[in-house]
């Protein structure tokens, strides 16, 4: 095990060595010569210079030890992504965006991983009934709204209209109370794509043969559904909840936004329509490595919860 | 057994919703219950866009310009009541006395004005403000090192400071820099003198400097002591001073202790009186103790906290209009009900198409850009997205400004008139030599307003017989083309910093071609003459006569083909008292007060009306 996860891990280098590449090169030579518009409107071209200087921006792109690329590198691997486009430092800010971000992600996550699994273990076990076509009509629905209008309606009505939640954020309310709507809202909207899917994944372990042989065993529905049929259907759930993971700490873009959370989603989108090209880098650099971090995780999982994978 | 399997699942979901709803919910009403207890005068206000910080010499937007004018001082002011607008002292002990050749301009430095108390200091106490203060922040303007957007407005104006821009240029980095330098234009004859030496004269030397947050005085120490953080600890002189920033969401500003305390304004302008503008009259500001803003990007939720009582005052939103104004532009009875007023706001601004004159096809050729003007249905325009109620721009100048010309709109620059932009198309094609190509139109935005607002446009050109294609981009790439004058038609706009027209004359004076703000990259020698002229002329009817000469060259020129001019709608809650629009909205929170009783009664309001 240790030596594969070893293993697993030096695979990682190459692959964190091409995120490095490429961000380099989408953000530098993509984008193109930046200074001018970190000048500003109307900045005077000695003002231009004396930034490309700042920002290195003046030095050779590769072939050269002081390079754009090696800061980018060096940069990268110390994670000082410097400062940005409003001088404060980029981790700094990355730091402040954590916490909003996870108490918003986390309990959405774990509310819709929770209830959709529950639900459709539920729904599947009585397949073909009214109940099953009616949990799937609503499924479909709920697929279909987009999610801007339950943010919308989820505003209008629980915050502004029957006043039981704030309708935005402010210091004086504590990180339960301005996530309570959004997260909310975020589990209603995730219920319908999330059901779906984990009853698909409980159908096909339903239909199983070892399935119809426990039950002959006289086994309890209980000991069936959640003990053995939640447990053979683990490989495609964790392939998605654990790959789900490292987004949990990009936020929600449309939550955020709209409830004012000061999160890493607000964070991100803002760096863009602003072009801070710091932030954007910075953040497109630690998803990245999150990544890869919780692709090794799912493999060991995926040997922890079947017998069948072999780590070998 | 299928029922437990049944219940299970379910309990586990409706224990979970209940978790979230009944453990974090009925919490709506919590936010402003802490203020209400303290009996704290807080005045409540939002951006649609965060700030970038509170370093003077680096602001470039309006909302940071607005933040930062609480907490630091000018030695001018606009005064807040008066129109035409008026300047008065603020740090200043009286008006600045100039010499007979306009070259010396000597002000007085009020004593007993202090920096907020701040760590920077010794024993934390705010020392006194010193003329060497204002000093001190113009060389930081001019300090490249600082890489200040804002040099361009002092650059060749003062003797010696762009000297000392060329000295800090060699400087190997920003702490080589000696601040104790001389500038031969920038001394102090004792603590609370300064004098400013100008290479020529400068007439908008108070509006532009004196007058600017921009050059406002920030404290040396807490520029030694905070380094680039200064952005995030400003220390001035205004009446309140920075408690919590969260960047990009929530900013709170708290009295200044320290404050010396201002008078109210006694004089106003006709129906200020029976406005209530004067009610306070003499009494010392600030009246708020604190200031919040959020930051709220969507409308819905500022619409929503404005009618929950939670935002002061509030822009009527597109998609809210028809909840808040009736067919004949009064309010409906629902924000009667609400006792919530209506403020119409009349904005120094212009918008317009702009054409690059450098372009092949457009530059030549004055038929083309005098058609395009005329196949634009301003009014039907306005109507569209600005529900009506914008004015349409005849000219350059905005009917606010002192300069503006009440006969523009008979000169027809702006008339809607198919039929002579077909002629004239004509005429264009015979210069052009040949059919017109499609025409590309950059526009600084993509969300739905500027798709639609492209189409509008891109419609009533084609309707003529032109081809049009819409270029839509965000902000910063859109900055970028007209800078580097590869857009060839771009819809843009602005406001005027100061009450002075040269501000949007500017636009069109060729020493100022992209990158500069002449984005049209047009060339008039006799304009230039005018401006040149102008440049150095003090304010009267001679230099409003000129730049209304220099109006009509650039219409008949045609480099653009001006719009509108914005006017605002701001609904106001009615316990927002000394209210009253000003273009330069720099350090107003002070003149602001909030009748708390009316404050309080809105929620019993709320209940019974819902």
């Amino acid at each position: 095990m240790t030596t594969y996860i070893i293993r697993r891990l030096l695979y990682t280098i190459p692959i964190v060595f091409g995120v490095l590449l490429l961000t380099f090169c989408l953000f530098t030579l993509v984008r193109g010569d930046i200074s001018s518009e970190l000048a500003g409107k109307g900045a005077k071209p000695d003002t231009i210079e004396e930034i490309r200087k700042e920002y290195g921006l003046n030095k050779p792109l590769f072939l050269s030890w002081d390079s754009q690329f090696i800061d980018h590198f060096k940069n990268a691997l110390t994670f000082d992504f410097g400062r940005a486009r409003d001088r404060e430092l980029v981790i700094d800010k990355i730091k402040r965006g954590v916490a909003p971000s996870l108490a918003l992600m986390v309990p959405m996550f774990l509310g819709v991983l929770a209830i959709s699994l529950s639900l459709s273990l539920v729904i599947a076990f009585v397949r073909g009934t009214v109940w099953d076509v009616s949990a799937v009509l609503i499924c479909v629905v709920g697929m279909s709204i987009p999610y801007l209008s339950f943010i919308l309606f989820g505003q209008y009505f629980f915050a502004y209209k029957w006043g039981l939640f704030p309708v935005f954020f402010s210091p004086d309310l504590t990180k339960a109370q301005y996530v309570a709507l959004p997260v909310l809202i975020g589990i209603v909207a995730g219920l319908g794509t999330n059901v779906r899917f984990y009853r698909t994944v409980m159908l096909d372990e339903m239909r199983s043969d070892y399935v119809r042989t426990a039950f002959a065993k006289g086994l309890s529905t209980r000991r069936v559904l959640f003990k053995h049929v939640l447990k053979n259907a683990m490989v495609p759930i964790i392939t998605r909840v654990v790959l789900a993971i490292p987004f949990l700490f990009l936020g929600s873009l449309l939550l955020e936004r709209f409830f004012g959370i000061p999160g890493l989603g607000y964070l991100m989108v803002d760096a863009i329509g602003s072009r801070d090209y710091f932030v954007i880098n910075a953040m497109t650099y630690i998803s990245a490595i999150l990544f890869v971090i919780f692709n090794v995780i799912t493999d060991i999982c995926y040997a922890l919860v079947d017998p069948r994978v072999s780590l070998e | 057994m299928t029922t437990q399997a049944l219940r299970h699942g379910l309990y586990t979901a409706v224990i979970l919703f209940v978790v979230v709803v009944v453990g974090s919910g009925l919490t709506g009403c919590r936010d402003s219950s802490s203020e209400e207890q303290s009996g704290e005068m807080v005045l409540h206000h939002y951006f649609p866009s965060r700030i970038k910080g509170f370093d003077p010499i680096l602001i470039q937007d309006e909302y940071s310009l607005n933040v930062c004018s609480q907490v630091f001082e000018t030695l001018y002011q606009y005064h807040y009541l008066k129109r035409p607008f008026e300047l008065v002292p603020l740090l200043a002990d009286g008006m600045p006395e100039l010499s007979e050749d306009k070259l010396t301009c000597s002000v007085k430095i009020k004593k007993g004005v202090y920096f907020q108390d701040d760590a920077c200091f010794p024993n934390g106490k705010g020392r006194e403000l010193k003329a060497s203060d204002f000093v001190y922040s113009l060389k930081r303007t001019a300090d490249i090192k600082n890489l200040s957007p804002n040099w361009s407005v002092l650059e060749d104006k003062i003797a010696g400071l762009d000297e000392f821009r060329e000295y800090t240029k060699d400087c190997k980095s920003a702490a080589d820099v000696d601040y104790s330098r001389p500038i031969e234009g920038l001394q102090t004859s004792d603590d609370y003198t300064l004098v400013v030496k100008l290479r020529r004269p400068w007439p908008q030397l108070v509006d532009n400097m004196m007058a600017d947050v921009r050059d406002a005085p920030l404290a040396r120490e807490a520029v030694e002591r905070y380094g680039r953080d200064i952005v995030s600890h400003p220390v001035g002189t205004g009446p309140f001073m920075l408690k919590d920033w969260k960047r990009g969401s929530y900013i709170e500003l708290v009295r200044n202790p320290s404050f010396r305390g201002e008078p109210y304004p006694s004089e106003g302008e006709p129906g200020d009186a029976e406005a209530g503008l004067l009610d306070d009259a003499g009494k010392v500001m600030p009246f708020a103790d604190k200031i919040v803003w959020r930051i709220i990007e969507e409308e819905q939720p500022a619409w929503f906290l404005f009618l929950q009582g939670k935002l002061d005052g509030k822009a009527i939103p597109k998609d809210n209009w028809d909840e808040a104004m009736t067919g004949t532009g009064g309010l409906t009875d629902k924000m009667k009900r609400l006792n919530i007023r209506l403020e119409k706001i009349q904005d120094a601004s212009d918008f317009f198409l702009g054409f690059n004159m450098l372009d092949p096809v457009l530059g030549n050729n004055k038929p083309l850009r005098r058609a395009i003007s005329y196949s634009i249905d301003r009014e039907g325009m306005i109507d569209t997205f600005f529900n009506g109620i914008f004015d349409i721009a005849y000219g350059v100048i905005p009917p606010v400004m002192a300069s503006y010309d009440p006969n523009i709109k008979q000169l027809g620059y702006a008339d809607y008139d198919p039929d002579k932009a077909r002629q004239l198309i004509r005429e264009a094609e015979q210069i052009h030599g040949g059919k017109i190509p499609t025409l590309k139109i950059a526009f600084q935005g993509t969300s739905t307003f500027y798709r639609q607002f492209g189409q509008f446009i891109k419609r009533n050109i084609e309707a003529v017989g032109l081809k049009v294609e819409l270029d839509l981009m965000d902000w910063p790439t859109f900055q970028q083309k007209v800078n580097n004058a590869e857009a060839q038609i771009f819809a843009g706009g602005g406001g005027a910093g100061i009450p002075d027209s040269q501000d949007f004359l500017s636009m069109f004076y060729s020493k100022y071609r992209a990158p500069g703000p002449n984005h049209f990259n047009y060339i008039n020698p006799e304009f230039d003459r005018l401006f040149d002229l102008t440049s150095v002329m003090d304010d009267g009817r001679e230099r409003r006569r000129l730049y209304q000469k220099m109006e009509r060259i650039v219409l008949e020129d045609c480099p653009a083909a001006f719009l509108d001019h914005r006017i605002g709608y701001v609904l106001i809650h009615d316990w927002y008292k000394n209210y009253k629009y000003h273009i330069f909205q720099y350090g107003l929170a002070k003149y602001r007060r909030i009748d708390m009783d009316k404050r309080a009664a809105y929620k019993e309001l709320l209940k019974k009306i819902k």
